[in-house]
């Protein structure tokens, strides 16, 4: 049981062939994206960026998990010096000459693996319940 | 021991209290009451989350109300809400850069 990834679904006015290299090229990564050494859609590629917000930047490392050209790339996504490794995926799906992009970043409760007190699963069960209802209700109904 | 909010959201009984105490401040037997589990183990529980910040105990008279902060939780909210800007931001900029990109080419035509 993994606690409630994060899913954003876009449909880009672009056919997929088009949206497919803009995720997977370097150069064109570089243009909306990060700004990468190198990047190869095969998995086992390991990449390092930097980013963050304005204050403060955080080195990334990541790995590619899993491709299925022209369709769908994976690959995990930390930090430098903390626990944790998430996943990132980016599904893509025609929609006539537009194209679906179905963005997932889950694993969240590994960010949390450095704390030996915590039982993973009563967390896991915890932060979606939390994330996924509680808070959700709070915050949203007290706008 | 660390305390933080995301160990006070671990543990079942805990978010049992959080939900009950929400808006809806009660004192300790009163809690106790209605939990299966020994009153030594919410008490436990109650000392966890005040450490956590969660729960602050006012006395009111001989009794000891337990009032939820539920601002801590927005400490889990906030740092999920985070990515889901951050993708967002990312993908409306894949979608300039994709668009754009399209309506040069359609000029040069």
């Amino acid at each position: 049981m993994d606690s409630q990834p994060i899913i954003i679904e876009k449909t880009i006015n672009a056919p997929i062939e088009k949206v497919w290299t803009a995720i997977t090229n370097r150069d064109e990564m570089k243009q909306w994206y990060f700004d990468l050494k190198e990047f190869k859609a095969e998995p086992g590629f390991e990449f390092s960026f930097t980013g963050g917000t304005e204050t403060k930047t955080y080195l990334h490392h990541c790995k590619v998990m899993e491709v299925i050209p022209g369709k769908k790339i994976s690959y995990t996504w930390r930090y430098e010096g903390e626990p944790g490794d998430t996943l990132v995926s980016f599904e893509l799906t025609p929609d006539g000459n537009k194209t679906v992009v179905k963005l997932t970043h889950s694993g969240f409760e590994t960010f949390t693996s450095g704390n030996p007190d915590l039982d993973k699963k009563n967390f896991v069960q915890g932060w979606n319940e939390i994330i996924g209802t509680s808070l959700k209700n709070y915050f949203e109904g007290k706008k | 021991m660390r305390r933080d909010v995301f160990q006070a959201i671990a543990d079942p009984t805990r978010r049992r209290i959080i939900s009950l105490l929400a808006g809806n401040p009660q004192h300790l037997n009163a809690i106790a009451e209605q939990f299966d589990v020994s009153r030594p183990a919410i008490s436990k529980h109650i000392r966890i989350l005040t450490e956590c910040g969660l729960i602050t105990i006012k006395k009111q008279g001989r009794e000891r109300f337990c009032h939820t902060d539920l601002h801590q939780l927005r400490e889990v909210h906030e740092w999920t809400e985070k990515y889901r800007t951050f993708w967002t931001s990312k993908l409306d900029a894949l979608e300039n850069f994709l668009t754009k990109d399209q309506g040069k080419k359609k000029s040069k035509h």
